[in-house]
């Protein structure tokens, strides 16, 4: 076989090349191999050592508070209309319902995604990928865990059934609710429970 | 080619231990990224739930404030619904020191305090688990396998992600 054939593979042109080069190649492979393989393990380990403190700090900061203020307002929307419902004179008070039934229905819209703050470290770092370009794909599969990945795939869903029900039109079906509108939900559960003179605790 | 074998062995420990300094570094950022979504979540499924049950018993009490009613069961049921929502932890406690704490026990008194409260208001009991029974038993086998794979030994004192899930799986089919 002609050793010079264009169809030199890799190795055979290492070999062609004079020995620093060879000595370079060898090198920087080698260093790569055990540098990539240690990240590898480093990537896994310094993953876990986070994990805990960040779940911490997101349940703590973030998900039980803002829960908290959803809950309470639907708990109360509900209560006022088991008890409306429930009353003698239930006819002279369906503006009421109705106002509650929209804004229970209006609270049961709000999901975790509308109204947490941005996650600033995680935006910043997604960039930083982005720049990288995909250099390091195959170690970037720390991406969401299959948990937190359904559960958006679940509300693209949702949107989209929402989408093609072309039912309730309203307006605000077609933009997500904000901190804003639940700030005004509270203020109208608020309204609503000085017409009915109840001065329940907000906590 | 002329380094001896003893140095190269060294060479391929520190090319290791680079990696792994780099890769600890970035592995940090993604875990407490990941760490918190997770905590997000989980943190607003069980106080939306809970939250629920306290505004709930919150405008009951004023109602019931208002028309002057004594009624003691009533007034009770929604005193001890309170007082367990309130024993209720809103930072983990793995964050803090091991503690004791019961969290399913805790959840399912505060459930059947609230199915009690109902019952002497002659009102459904709408529970807010039940909104979530589909997508959440799906997830809950979903949860079973990244835990497993991904969860280090140390990250099983996060108390919400498992106990509670499996708790309102168990518990869904009973109501």
């Amino acid at each position: 076989m002609d050793p010079f054939s264009d169809v030199t593979s890799d190795d055979e042109a290492v070999w062609l090349e004079d020995p620093k080069t060879l000595q370079d190649s060898e090198w920087s492979r080698l260093s790569s191999n055990f540098t990539n393989a240690g990240y590898r393990e480093g990537i896994t380990a310094g993953k876990e050592s986070a994990l805990q403190q960040g779940f911490d700090e997101g349940f703590a900061e973030v998900g039980a508070p803002l829960g908290r203020e959803v809950g309470i307002l639907r708990g109360m929307a509900l209560a006022l209309i088991s008890f409306l419902t429930a009353s003698p004179d239930q006819a002279s008070q369906q503006d009421l319902i109705q106002e509650l039934r929209d804004i229970s229905s209006e609270l049961s819209r709000i999901r975790l995604s509308d109204i947490a703050p941005r996650d600033l470290e995680a935006e910043r770092h997604a960039r930083e990928h982005d720049i990288e370009g995909n250099t390091n794909g195959d170690e970037m599969d720390l991406e969401l865990t299959e948990e937190l990945k359904e559960k958006k795939d679940m509300e693209k869903l949702e949107d989209l059934m929402m989408q093609l029900n072309p039912e309730p039109a309203s307006t605000s079906s077609a933009k997500r609710p904000t901190m804003d509108d639940v700030r005004r939900l509270k203020e109208r559960l608020a309204a609503l429970s000085v017409r009915l003179q109840l001065e329940p605790r907000w906590s | 080619m002329d380094f001896d074998l003893e140095s190269l062995v060294d060479v391929e420990q520190r090319f290791y231990d680079d990696g792994y300094h780099d890769g600890f570094a970035h592995g940090k950022i993604h875990g407490s990224i990941e760490g918190r979504a997770l905590g997000r979540e989980k943190g607003f499924e069980m106080w939306e739930e809970l939250g629920f049950y306290e505004g709930f018993a919150l405008m009951w009490q004023a109602i019931h404030a208002q028309q002057s009613r004594n009624e003691d069961r009533t007034a009770h049921h929604i005193r001890q619904l309170l007082d367990l929502i309130g024993q209720f932890p809103r930072v983990n406690p793995s964050a803090t020191e091991p503690s004791d704490l019961d969290i399913p026990r805790l959840f399912r008194q505060i459930r059947s305090r609230y199915k009690a409260l109902c019952a002497t208001l002659g009102v459904r009991p709408t529970l807010r688990a039940a909104d979530s029974i589909a997508p959440n038993s799906s997830e809950d086998a979903e949860n079973g396998n990244s835990q497993s794979s991904t969860r280090p030994s140390g990250s099983k004192s996060v108390w919400p992600v498992q106990s509670i899930d499996n708790q309102r799986s168990g518990e869904q089919f009973s109501f």
